[in-house]
């Protein structure tokens, strides 16, 4: 029995071929952008909140860890490679994305559309916020500052409501941010997933706002209710 | 509801690409079940506006009327949907029909959505299976992966994601979920996973994977209930570990 001969197609390969898309580097400074945004300065952050909690325990231990971390070794290279340099890399890069973005929440109000102008709104705040944070705190003191310099910022109402808008601008931005990762990374994929991450992500956000503004308020009420603790 | 009602359309129309854009009133006649495509159809019949001036017959596409192929896709009320499943009764009145915004205007609501085709070439959207012999059946696949391709292969390229996104614009170069979401598709094929490599190569490209901002309007829009964000997310995860893998092994 003869064998069925099997078509092909006899198609000129210029004609049919589309050449494929090409990797590109954006995508490496993109994914640099959401990882700088969690690792090092979500994790900076968290470690702020943690020292600055010291003034919820007292002045003195305040002070003491304000001293502890001005005389680490390495102090300015550890700064700039740890913070400044990912702090103003993804502040600018994320300037740049916002620009190739279109809001569109006033035609689709959507939740997720509304945390995603949400999202840099909150990070242009939270950009100049740090900025001018950290001329007065890191600057303007020779990078000295102790409670008594804190304290003399929030004693003006402005600078505190600045403040408290930070705190809240940081703490969205960081806490959706790493809802954000997750989504971005692939590490939630199916929708209750996604859920998941939302909670876990909300929650977070949550917490680093009320710590946040618990240290703040510990400035400007002398409120230390962790006391007892140095006791 | 009583016969000789009317029903008032206001369409954005433009005779071409470079032709100014004009708002035009339409009145059409109410009967039962009427939807957005066979008010467009009457209009065609008899184009004369509502203030009673001879105009010519608003363009549009449609095809299938039963939200399957994807040409009618265009902005109802200033949402962005499929005209042939939007029914007059369920409208707002006037009904607004414009063109969708985030694609060449070829005329009046037509327009030119060879960018997703384009870019489905370039990603490699299909399994690509041509060759000198005959190379037998492909691998079988379990029903519960049937499932989850299947849902994914819906989609009728009607664009209604990419024009709800805020990612895709003139700004921005992002391929839109409909694209990425074909990438999770054939990627999950058996026999089109041999060119995964190929396609998560592509889809880090200018304009890939990693222009999606999460917004999310694209699961929101999809008239065909493609689990949008979650075929972002797990192409995300494939490119990255492609990636990853790749500067190690490679």
């Amino acid at each position: 029995m003869p064998v069925k001969a099997v078509a092909t197609a006899e198609v000129p390969p210029e004609a049919t071929v589309v050449p494929a898309a090409k990797p590109d580097r954006s995508y490496f400074w993109d994914k640099l952008h959401s990882l700088t945004g969690i690792i090092p300065i979500g994790a900076f952050l968290a470690e702020h909140f943690w020292s600055n909690s010291y003034a919820l325990v007292s002045v003195d231990r305040y002070n003491q860890a304000s001293y502890d971390l001005q005389t680490i070794p390495w102090r300015v290279p550890v700064e700039a490679l740890m913070i400044w340099i990912p702090l103003l890399y993804h502040g600018f890069y994320g300037i740049y994305i916002w620009s190739k973005g279109k809001s569109n929440v006033t035609r689709y109000d959507y939740g997720a559309n509304w945390m995603y102008v949400l999202q840099r709104w909150t990070g242009l705040v939270a950009f100049v916020f740090i900025g001018w944070h950290v001329y007065l705190e890191r600057f303007l003191t020779q990078g000295k500052s102790d409670y008594f310099d804190v304290s003399a910022t929030l004693a003006n109402p402005l600078f505190l409501g600045f403040y408290v808008v930070g705190i809240l601008a940081v703490s969205y931005h960081f806490g959706n941010g790493l809802w954000q990762f997750a989504n971005k990374w692939g590490l939630v994929v199916g929708r209750g997933a996604q859920r998941k991450a939302a909670w876990a992500a909300g929650t977070i956000g949550v917490l680093f706002a009320l710590v946040g503004l618990a240290i703040v308020f510990s400035f400007v009420f002398q409120w230390h209710p962790f006391q007892f603790y140095a006791q | 509801m009583a016969e000789g009602k009317t029903i008032v359309l206001k369409i954005k129309r433009r005779a071409g690409p470079a032709e100014p854009a004009r708002w035009e009133e339409f009145a059409v006649a109410w009967r039962p079940n009427l939807n957005v495509i066979a008010c467009l159809i009457a209009i065609a019949e008899n184009p004369v506006t509502r203030d009673g001036r001879n105009t010519t017959p608003v363009s549009y596409e449609s095809n299938c009327l039963e939200e399957v192929c994807g040409a009618c896709a265009m902005v109802i009320n200033s949402r962005s949907r499929q005209a042939c499943s939007a029914l007059v009764d369920q409208l707002e009145q006037p009904i607004r029909l414009e063109p969708m915004s985030k694609f060449p205007i070829v005329r009046d609501l037509v327009v030119d959505r060879s960018r997703m085709f384009e870019n489905a070439k370039r990603l490699r959207c299909w399994v690509p299976i041509d060759g000198t012999y005959a190379i037998g059946p492909g691998p079988r696949v379990a029903p519960e992966r049937q499932e989850v391709a299947y849902a994914l292969s819906r989609c009728m390229f009607c664009g209604n994601c990419l024009e709800v996104c805020p990612k895709v614009n003139e700004n921005s170069d992002f391929v839109g979920a409909a694209l990425l979401n074909q990438v999770r598709l054939f990627n999950a094929h058996p026999t089109g996973r041999m060119h995964a490599h190929e396609r998560l190569q592509a889809v880090r490209g200018i304009g890939g994977v990693q222009d999606c901002d999460n917004a999310q309007n694209c699961v929101k829009a999809c008239p065909k209930n493609i689990p949008l964000t979650e075929s972002n997310n797990d192409v995300n995860r494939q490119a990255l570990l492609d990636a990853i893998l790749g500067w190690m092994l490679r």
